[in-house]
């Protein structure tokens, strides 16, 4: 017992301090870019495009998460997107068409998104079947049943304290962005300190010991994709603040950044290891490529060009990375 | 089951509507019929060595437009023009498969990846503007139709055949097949695992392009936007068709009933006047059928 946990303990350490290499290395490449953003356009660093920065990369950061914790089972949502719209345009309709005064009218929006991942999370456990395959289906399910709803109207008339609250700052950030960190933190709380966060994660490193060990691997595995749910519509809401209207189009575009933020962070996709401040960090330099590219006027086509190539540099630059930790190790041993 | 479901949908439907069996919308059917089966194929591929590719419709705009421009803007012949309009097809499959075999890299993610990179650089070079003024024999074979069979239809099931016949009777084929219904196996009976995988990848990226110029001749111009919604369509088909997401269980003749049935089911909501958004809904709907049909299926089997 004290053997095995402290070979739990060391192999923890060990896990924590290359998670904690990568995330240095990741936050080293995004000071790089700010310097070479900052030098080459001085309006990068101006209190306007920081203050734009922290709203954009707020809702980046949530998207992100909402990736990461089902990454964390192993599973993917593909539905992100269309979760969080679905709730948007929910929260929008009850305020403007129901007159539902918005704390009661975004509570409602997010109850809805856990539902959405509720239901994607008892799809994938009861028929067994791929999770890629299941919200690949719901997101077009979840999408055509919003637009049928809706008819694709656009909601504007939303009570006004939605839109001040994405255009409030305090210096140059928006409180969009503590939101977000106050997200992170309590993710670290859940995947640190909770038997629930660890039974997720559990769950994902590998199934069958986890369930010979009695963790309740199905109950794991919905508990991920309802709070991947949440957090979907929570980012949709903060969308909302920042746009000041409900538009059927908005989640569009999640999918990329929703992979980016994780992965980069140093996300398995296998399932079983995650890093909150490596998505925060990953999702920082999604965040600062992109405003980089649009402040010298690269223009917004190029941006997907220069993600997808970032993200092709991220797994190769990781798959190095462990290959030369394994050998290390190996070398080590022998 | 599928040929009955379509049998009986094709009753009802001449039955309700009396503009259903004409030539001009049986026409109309068999045209939309010709990309959409092209597409699922280039995702059976993948499937079918248990690997996943979201790089199809970008690599398709991305084709659509390379084809385009070279017709328009450099005059190239149009045999030319879809020629190397392939050849980028292929290559990027190609690239797609050895950088997932290469890396070891979960397939998804690469391609997610390379997905990105195609739109972009299609994005970045047209800055979203398409090419309108195509050679005229090219929309000419667009339109082209013998009574109620478009020109259009030739191309995929001249592909349908040859892949019936690659998978059923070339040794890549069977390969292929043995590689997706058990790697391990495969590769300790000798045969040449990630070869077969990327062999699957770039096949799979010659058929996108065949979608891609066939969209493009079907509408006439070469838009940006050519692939942008071929995602879930491409796993649609298969999936009804009964692939298993494992690999090994793929039916070039499924698969092709299984976009008949969805074509279908589209002409008749376009007949009844259905909102447009409901054929999305249905979608979603009917993967997840299937699924739970494949599942029922699997159970009983089990306990038989």
């Amino acid at each position: 017992m004290s053997l095995a946990s402290d070979i739990e303990l060391r192999s923890g350490r060990r896990a924590w301090l290359s998670e904690q290499s990568g995330a240095i290395g990741l936050a080293g490449i995004v000071i790089i870019f700010w310097i070479v953003f900052a030098s080459w356009a001085p309006g990068f660093v101006s209190p306007f495009n920081l203050f734009a920065i922290s709203r954009t990369l707020a809702i980046d950061i949530v998207i992100g998460f909402s990736t990461m914790v089902v990454l964390a089972t192993g599973g993917m949502n593909l539905a992100i997107g269309a979760i969080g719209v679905c709730s948007v345009m929910l929260a929008g309709y009850l305020m403007q068409k129901l007159g539902v005064p918005y704390p009661l009218a975004l509570t409602v929006a997010l109850l809805l998104g856990a539902l959405l991942g509720w239901a994607n999370g008892v799809a994938i456990v009861r028929s067994g079947v791929n999770s890629f395959i299941i919200t690949l289906a719901s997101a077009s399910l979840y999408t055509g049943g919003m637009l049928i709803l809706s008819k694709a109207v656009i909601y504007n008339a939303l009570p006004p304290a939605i839109a001040a609250f994405g255009r409030m700052r305090f210096g140059f950030v928006s409180p969009l962005l503590i939101v977000a960190l106050a997200i992170g933190a309590a993710l670290v709380v859940l995947f640190r300190f909770t038997a629930l966060g660890r039974e997720i994660l559990a769950a994902g490193a590998n199934a069958r010991a986890a369930q010979l060990s009695g963790v309740p691997v199905s109950r794991a595995i919905i508990v991920a994709h309802t709070l991947s749910g949440l957090l979907a519509a929570a980012a949709g809401l903060m969308l909302l603040s920042r746009l000041g209207a409900a538009m059927p189009s908005i989640g569009e575009d999640w999918l990329l950044p929703s992979f980016l933020a994780p992965v980069l962070g140093g996300a398995l996709l296998s399932g079983g290891s995650i890093s909150v401040v490596g998505a925060m960090i990953g999702a920082l330099l999604v965040t600062t490529i992109r405003s980089g590219l649009l402040i010298m006027q690269v223009g917004n086509f190029w941006l997907l060009l220069f993600l997808g190539m970032m993200l092709l540099l991220a797994v190769l630059l990781d798959r190095y990375r462990t290959v030369y930790a394994e050998r290390r190790s190996l070398g080590r041993r022998a | 089951m599928l040929a009955v479901a379509i049998a009986i949908g094709f009753v009802i439907l001449s039955l309700l509507s009396p503009a259903f069996l004409t030539e001009y919308n049986l026409y109309v059917m068999l045209r939309s019929f010709c990309v959409v089966l092209v597409v699922a194929f280039a995702q059976m591929l993948t499937l079918a060595v248990g690997q996943l590719n979201l790089a199809i419709g970008a690599l398709g705009g991305l084709v659509a437009i390379a084809v385009g421009g070279m017709m328009e803007k450099l005059g190239f012949p149009i045999s030319a023009a879809v020629g190397l309009g392939l050849l980028i097809g292929l290559g990027g499959g190609l690239a797609n498969g050895l950088l997932t075999v290469r890396t070891g890299i979960n397939g998804f993610i690469i391609t997610l990846a390379t997905a990105s990179v195609f739109t972009g650089i299609n994005l970045g070079v047209t800055e979203s503007i398409p090419f309108y003024n195509l050679p005229g024999p090219f929309v000419a074979f667009g339109v082209g139709r013998f009574f109620a069979v478009p020109y259009l239809l030739i191309p995929p099931v001249l592909a349908a055949l040859l892949l019936a016949l690659f998978l059923a009777r070339t040794a890549p084929g069977r390969y292929l097949l043995a590689v997706g219904g058990n790697a391990h196996a495969a590769e300790l009976s000798g045969i040449p695992r990630d070869r077969i995988i990327v062999l699957a990848h770039a096949l799979s990226g010659l058929l996108a392009a065949i979608g891609a110029i066939l969209a493009e001749a079907q509408l006439g111009s070469a838009q940006p936007t050519i692939g942008a919604d071929w995602l879930v369509m491409s796993f649609a088909a298969p999936i009804i068709g009964g692939a298993a997401l494992t690999g090994g269980h793929i039916s070039v003749a499924a698969t092709a009933l299984a976009v008949v049935l969805v074509v279908l089911i589209q002409n008749g909501m376009v007949l009844a006047k259905v909102d447009p958004y409901w054929v999305q809904f249905l979608l979603g709907a009917l993967i997840l059928a299937a699924v739970g049909l494949n599942r029922l299926r699997a159970v009983r089997v089990e306990a038989a």
